[in-house]
């Protein structure tokens, strides 16, 4: 995540605006589906593999029902520059250093934050293009710990921020 | 991950693990257990994941609000390195927008590398100790119905 090269009123316009209509205007793309975090761990290698032959149509089958469960809950609040609609803050960068960290609600645990500069290789596999460009205050963190889930129980997990 | 035209220009790559839109939990994605090592005596932990799988928004605005080109499903791989101490805190936050948890905190430094493969592009960074980080933490917090 980096907020780099928006305008904080941009921001908050757009997530106002976002909280009204959820989604991109005028197209409907399989994406758009609302479909849980959850699933999403649970289907998308099974997508990537029916990718393939499936085409870029393709949808999400509902196999992982079964795990919503378990599916931790996120933070109830998010940064105001995001008009709160997101449920995430931005320590350090975004947001005072004291800021929650965690994404997830109802946790304890260990926690890792950074935001990570760097160089990356990027390679076009068909054309041969190879290009050297900045990666820039990429966000990454961890949650390790016991959460109580969707179900109401304690479970134990590990997550990443990518 | 924020790739940008050198300079750095504008975004041109934004990968993360949400579907669209992201209105639940946040770009978090469950990985195994031993992918996060942390050992807060020394101010050292370590995130670790292989092919997780997810979509290259090309912006951070598209990948928030939409309005931007359909995401392209990839996967990432990547290992992040926090060291040192730089400051220990205690914070006990109950501001009713930023807080409602506590814990022990490390500031310190982190470092990543990554690969990625996003259709036909794939990505590899410079090995990791060329990176550098703006901010960084490690700690131990409880939130929610485990605060106070």
């Amino acid at each position: 995540m980096n907020f780099r090269d928006i305008p904080p009123w941009e921001f908050v316009s757009k997530a106002v605006a976002h909280r009204h209509n959820h989604g991109h205007s005028g197209h409907t793309h399989f994406w758009q589906r609302a479909m849980s975090r959850r699933q999403f761990t649970r289907t998308a290698a099974c997508a990537a593999a029916l990718g393939a032959s499936l085409g870029s149509g393709f949808s999400w089958p509902g196999l992982v029902s079964a795990h919503e469960a378990h599916e931790p809950k996120p933070i109830p609040g998010g940064t105001p520059l995001l008009g709160g609609a997101f449920h995430v803050f931005g320590p350090g960068v975004l947001d005072p250093p004291g800021a929650e960290p965690s994404t997830i609600t109802d946790f304890n645990g260990f926690i890792g934050l950074a935001f990570i500069s760097g160089t990356v290789t990027r390679t076009n596999t068909v054309t041969g293009e190879v290009r050297a460009l900045p990666f820039v205050n990429s966000d990454m963190r961890f949650m390790k710990g016991v959460f109580k889930g969707t179900d109401g129980r304690i479970h134990q997990g590990a997550f990443a921020f990518v | 991950m924020d790739v940008y035209e050198p300079g750095p220009g504008p975004q041109i790559h934004d990968l993360n693990p949400s579907t669209f839109p992201p209105t639940g939990l946040f770009w978090t994605i469950e990985i195994p257990g031993d992918g996060i090592r942390v050992n807060l005596g020394n101010g050292r932990a370590s995130l670790e994941a292989d092919d997780v799988p997810i979509f290259d928004y090309r912006d951070f605005q598209n990948a928030l609000f939409g309005g931007g080109p359909a995401p392209k499903p990839g996967s990432v791989s990547f290992l992040v390195n926090w060291s040192g101490m730089n400051e220990r805190l205690n914070i006990r936050n109950e501001d009713p927008v930023y807080g409602g948890f506590a814990g022990e905190f490390i500031r310190n430094t982190a470092q990543m590398e990554w690969t990625a493969t996003v259709g036909d592009l794939t990505f590899a960074s410079a090995p990791l100790a060329t990176s550098s980080s703006s901010f960084a933490e490690i700690g131990q917090e409880r939130n929610g119905s485990f605060f106070p």
